[in-house]
């Protein structure tokens, strides 16, 4: 690789940053706040629960309480790797052949592993990766999409707490993305045919894996050269990069089509299809003669040290779990520890994971009271919330969740699920007309929430509550005993399912709706747990995580 | 704003008096106004007292959709040059004979030599409407802040279209005249105008395909409607759980305001569903069947069937104006495109000459203007199997209003790198979407005066070539 002389001094500034240990820190964030040194009381362990996880146990909330925040993070990241989705398909006999048209299973696997899987906080941060790195199970190519798209999650979750150099390079290689961003198969530039290489990757990969569309200061905010934004990329360097992402093709060596293998394994190379010319893109030349590997190496490296990419994946992580509208110092402060985790490792995503949790914008109740703290709760975390609350179970074992993305009578939206890789909202979407606007704020989520969803949301989940899915089920029994108490019954489904999220006036609200039920008898009681579920599942104090 | 509320009083005239008071006024006070404001402000000046009922409905193909093989080449000369250009992704001249358009005047190229175009072969149920002057061609129509030539592009010596060749950006630049982020859109801005001249402005903008910033005005809100249909909350028909205390409760929770911006945000949304919904379901309840057959398995049609059934009801709901968003994906057809395309496009064709047929049997034709748009053209040249983002696009207009079987704007000169193409064929627009906007915005009454407002960049335009004269 060449780097042109300019460049080159503007990356090395950064790498000799990522490789200064830590010690000094020219680019001026401040010190993240040190985490609270009291233990957190049941009110703050129960907010910090409702950000990682997914709904709440007793349990969860007494280990967050003793450990302290950093401890149960570190617990949580510690915990192994397991249970693959991809096996649980063949375990479970998805892999005959009246499936192989057809994505049948995937669901059942995805909310399975959202519902069950002891690793929550795994579970979350794969699941805010597979909206950045975005595949959608219905623009996947080819046989076997449950598998593909299995076998993409289980990439996610492996390199969740890993670093994302490394997650890109899976990644680039993942047959099911070569599929959805159509680089399987590409072939380099035939002057006979006319034909050049596909952009589609080059170009998404750079807008939304790496880099983004502007460049961006340290703490996110775009950076201006007089006063004018500055585009990161022109399409000469897509159509530089996509000659990079030639050559690569599904790996079918000794198997068929008729067989699951070749979903799980990366891509490979043929060497005849990739172009063996240079390569140039962003000031980089990747040297003629450098083979498939080597140029997907030496991309990715380079793209690995521009300045947009620790501050562009820092702030979007954070929209993800805790705030639509972080700070720039926030940014800047998780911005910083990607570039560098303490031991000089850019993209160490467990560290930044961490710093992001445990920052004093994210744990401060002080500035959640703020006006416009939080985020919405999208469909599948406030689904999986319930879920986990009340220990749902499959009556089938099958865990047929079915397709729930529809958003007039399902849940409006479903996991890899997307309509494009442009995810479910983008990172930057304000509802139209809105104060929210007005103040200049964003709030992705409410791309998908409208007359419709809010609607279709309701209804979906008061079935689901009341064991009318018809697999998917709710288990009561714990709180049937306290039914007739509707204060105790009140402060425990708010305790475990909002996270303690709910305003005493809307908890007095609730009550004097429950009270005026009858009770007495089980199917009573029943009735007083499904009605004050619903009531919180439908508060906007719920549906907004702050 | 009701306080400049004029129909029965003074009309246009005098609405647009008020209006440059009102102006006016703001100005000498020093008050900088963005023109979204002033668009706002003047509210009833455009079109006000409407008597009759348009209303326009947007069709977007996301993804970008592939201009050369959607308007194809016919003539010998620039099918030779198509053919050569994509020989993997060519249709055979002899299947596009079927479906050649035949016009009155010629399309012309920007080398002044006349052209001859087909549909793709899919496309046959759409050749009768252009042929029978209900539909007309839009001839390479894009994204542009002022008239831009090639060299104008190289040398970026005009503001051009930020974050081109960018799918949210283009689609968003082409729905609102900026990139992601944009507050309104163009359809939602005309909404403003014509909001007060509904008896129920809530459904002035309606979209049955989620979400999309067209339809967002300054005070116009989308409706945002599936195909299913209004839906109405199970839990507010019927007491939920037997308990007509937890209904009650339930609906103050779901509407209450809040401190928290997004609570506020969240609950905005749903007083407007249960304002809307249920009164949009007992309308449509009430409209007579359709007998116009949609096609089955067609998400397209099966919104613009409940675009008709809704046009059907929106005089009697009070509505003058109306505009709709409808949407099919799949088009960003970096591969398969041969086995693709044909089949997505036999979609929009089918979806749209049932649509036309729909407001033929309502006796609404000449009511209703559809008209395609996309994130962005594509290149002429092939990758391996597809094509890549290009700019520049070919577009249709379809209705009983519309100067059919015609062909409006220049028609590029077929090449890589020649003089409408920035390379690989990706075209230079030499029409508009802010002409295409103007024109549809004129024929629903917004004045001159007003388009330059509802579409900012117009004004760079020469004034005798801001309408393209297709309706």
């Amino acid at each position: 690789m060449h780097y042109r002389p300019a460049l080159a001094a503007l990356f090395a500034t950064t790498a000799a940053l990522a490789a200064c240990g830590g010690s000094g820190s020219p680019t001026s964030s401040p010190a993240p706040a040190p985490p609270p040194a009291e233990p957190p009381t049941q009110a703050e362990a129960a907010r910090f629960l409702s950000q990682v996880g997914m709904g709440m146990s007793r349990d969860t909330l007494n280990a967050v309480q003793s450990l302290g925040y950093a401890a149960w993070i570190d617990q949580q990241m510690s915990m192994p790797v397991q249970d693959k989705r991809w096996d649980w398909l063949v375990a479970n006999k998805f892999d005959t052949a009246t499936n192989k048209f057809s994505d049948r299973g995937f669901d059942n696997v995805a909310w399975r592993k959202l519902i069950v899987a002891p690793d929550v906080l795994r579970q979350r941060v794969t699941l805010a990766l597979s909206e950045l790195l975005v595949i959608g199970l219905e623009g996947l190519p080819g046989p076997w999409g449950a598998f593909s798209a299995a076998n993409y999650l289980d990439l996610l979750e492996a390199n969740a707490f890993g670093n994302y150099r490394t997650l890109l390079q899976h990644v680039s290689q993942n047959a099911a993305m070569g599929g959805y961003l159509t680089f399987k198969g590409n072939a380099k530039a035939d002057p006979k045919k006319g034909s050049l290489p596909d952009e589609n990757y080059a170009r998404e990969l750079l807008q939304l894996f790496t880099i983004g569309l502007t460049q961006l200061n340290l703490d996110g905010s775009i950076k201006l050269v007089n006063g004018q934004p500055q585009d990161t990329y022109t399409q000469d360097d897509v159509t530089g990069l996509a000659r990079v992402f030639t050559g690569w093709d599904r790996d079918m060596t000794g198997t068929t089509d008729d067989s699951i293998e070749f979903t799980r394994r990366p891509m490979i190379q043929t060497a005849a299809k990739h172009e063996s010319g240079s390569k140039t893109f962003l000031g980089y030349t990747v040297a003629a003669g450098a083979d498939g590997a080597a140029s997907l190496t030496q991309a990715l490296d380079a793209l690995f040290t521009h300045p947009n990419m620790a501050p562009f994946i820092s702030r979007q992580l954070i929209q993800r779990l805790v705030t639509s509208n972080p700070t720039p110092a926030y940014i800047g402060r998780v911005a910083a520890v990607f570039n560098n985790d303490g031991k000089g490792v850019k993209g160490n995503l467990a560290a930044v994971v961490k710093t992001l949790l445990l920052d004093s914008e994210a744990r401060d109740t002080k500035v959640a009271e703020q006006a416009g703290f939080g985020k919405l709760r999208e469909p599948i975390l406030r689904c999986v919330a319930w879920a986990r609350t009340f220990g749902a179970g499959s009556k089938s074992g099958q865990w047929t969740m079915g397709n729930v993305a529809e958003p007039s009578y399902q849940l409006g939206q479903a996991p890899l699920r997307s309509p494009s890789v442009f995810n479910f909202f983008r990172p930057g979407y304000t509802p139209p007309g809105s104060a929210i606007g007005q103040a200049g704020m964003v709030a992705p989520e409410f791309q998908i929430t409208n007359e419709t969803s809010v609607v279709g949301y309701l209804n979906f989940m008061q079935r689901l509550v009341a064991g009318q899915h018809g697999d998917i089920e709710g288990s009561y029994s714990s709180l049937i005993p306290m039914a007739d108490q509707s204060q105790t019954l009140i402060d425990e489904i708010n305790l475990l399912l909002t996270g303690k999220a709910l305003s005493s006036a809307t908890l007095s609200s609730i009550k004097a709706a429950i009270d005026s039920m009858p009770g007495g008898t089980d199917s009573y009681r029943l009735y007083r747990v499904y009605a004050t579920t619903v009531l919180m599942l439908a508060s906007p104090e719920f549906i907004v995580q702050k | 704003m009701s306080h400049i509320r004029t129909k029965n009083i003074g009309g246009v005239n005098q609405a647009r008096r008020i209006f440059m008071q009102r102006a006016s006024a703001l100005s000498v006070a020093g008050v900088a106004t963005p023109w979204a404001l002033n668009l706002a402000a003047m509210g009833d000046a455009s079109a006000a007292g409407a008597t009759d009922y348009k209303a326009i409905v947007c069709v977007f193909l996301y993804g970008g959709n592939d201009y050369a093989n959607t308007l194809v080449p016919y003539d010998a000369a620039s099918y030779a040059a198509y053919q050569a250009l994509r020989p993997s992704l060519a249709y055979t001249r002899d299947a596009l004979t079927p479906t050649l358009l035949t016009s009155a005047t010629a399309p012309i190229d920007s080398g002044g030599v006349s052209r001859q175009f087909a549909l793709a072969p899919s496309m046959a149920s759409l050749v009768p409407l252009f042929n029978g002057g209900q539909m007309a061609a839009l001839l390479n129509v894009g994204t542009l802040m002022q008239p831009t030539s090639k060299a104008q592009y190289r040398a970026k010596s005009v503001p051009l279209p930020p974050k081109l060749f960018s799918h949210n950006d283009q689609s968003s630049i082409w729905q609102s005249s900026a990139p992601e982020g944009a507050q309104t859109g163009w359809g939602g801005r005309m909404g403003d105008l014509f909001a007060s001249s509904n008896g129920n402005s809530t459904f002035t903008c309606i979209n049955v395909a989620g979400n999309a910033v067209f339809l967002t005005g300054q005070n116009a809100v989308q409706y945002q409607v599936s195909t299913s249909g209004p839906m109405s909350v199970a839990a507010l028909k019927s007491n939920l759980f037997g308990s007509k205390a937890c209904s009650d409760t339930l609906r103050a929770l779901i509407t209450q305001n809040s401190g928290n911006m997004l609570e506020a945000e969240h609950a905005r949304v749903v007083r407007r569903a249960l304002d809307s919904n249920d009164s949009m379901s007992a309308a449509l309840a009430g409209s007579p069947a359709l007998a116009t057959t949609f096609p089955a398995g067609n998400s397209l049609a099966d919104q613009l069937k409940l675009v008709a059934r809704m046009i059907s009801v929106g005089a009697s709901m009070g509505t003058r104006r109306q505009v709709f968003f409808v949407s099919i994906g799949g088009f960003d057809m970096h591969d398969g495109l041969v086995s693709k395309h044909g089949p997505l496009l036999a979609k929009v064709a089918d979806a749209m000459a049932a649509f036309y047929a729909s407001t033929k049997e309502m006796g609404m034709a000449d009511k209703v203007t559809a008209f395609t748009a996309s994130d962005f053209g594509r290149t002429l040249t092939a990758n391996n199997d597809g094509s890549d983002h290009g700019w520049g696009s070919m577009q249709f207009v379809l209705g009983g209003a519309v100067k059919g079987a015609s062909f409006y704007g220049t028609a590029p000169i077929l090449a890589n790198d020649g003089p409408d193409d920035v390379g690989q064929g990706r075209l230079v627009p030499t029409t508009s979407v802010d002409q295409l906007a103007a024109t549809l915005g004129g024929w629903l009454g917004v004045s001159d005066t007003d388009l330059t407002l509802v579409l900012p960049k117009l004004a760079n335009f020469n004034a005798s070539s801001r309408k393209l004269g297709f309706a």
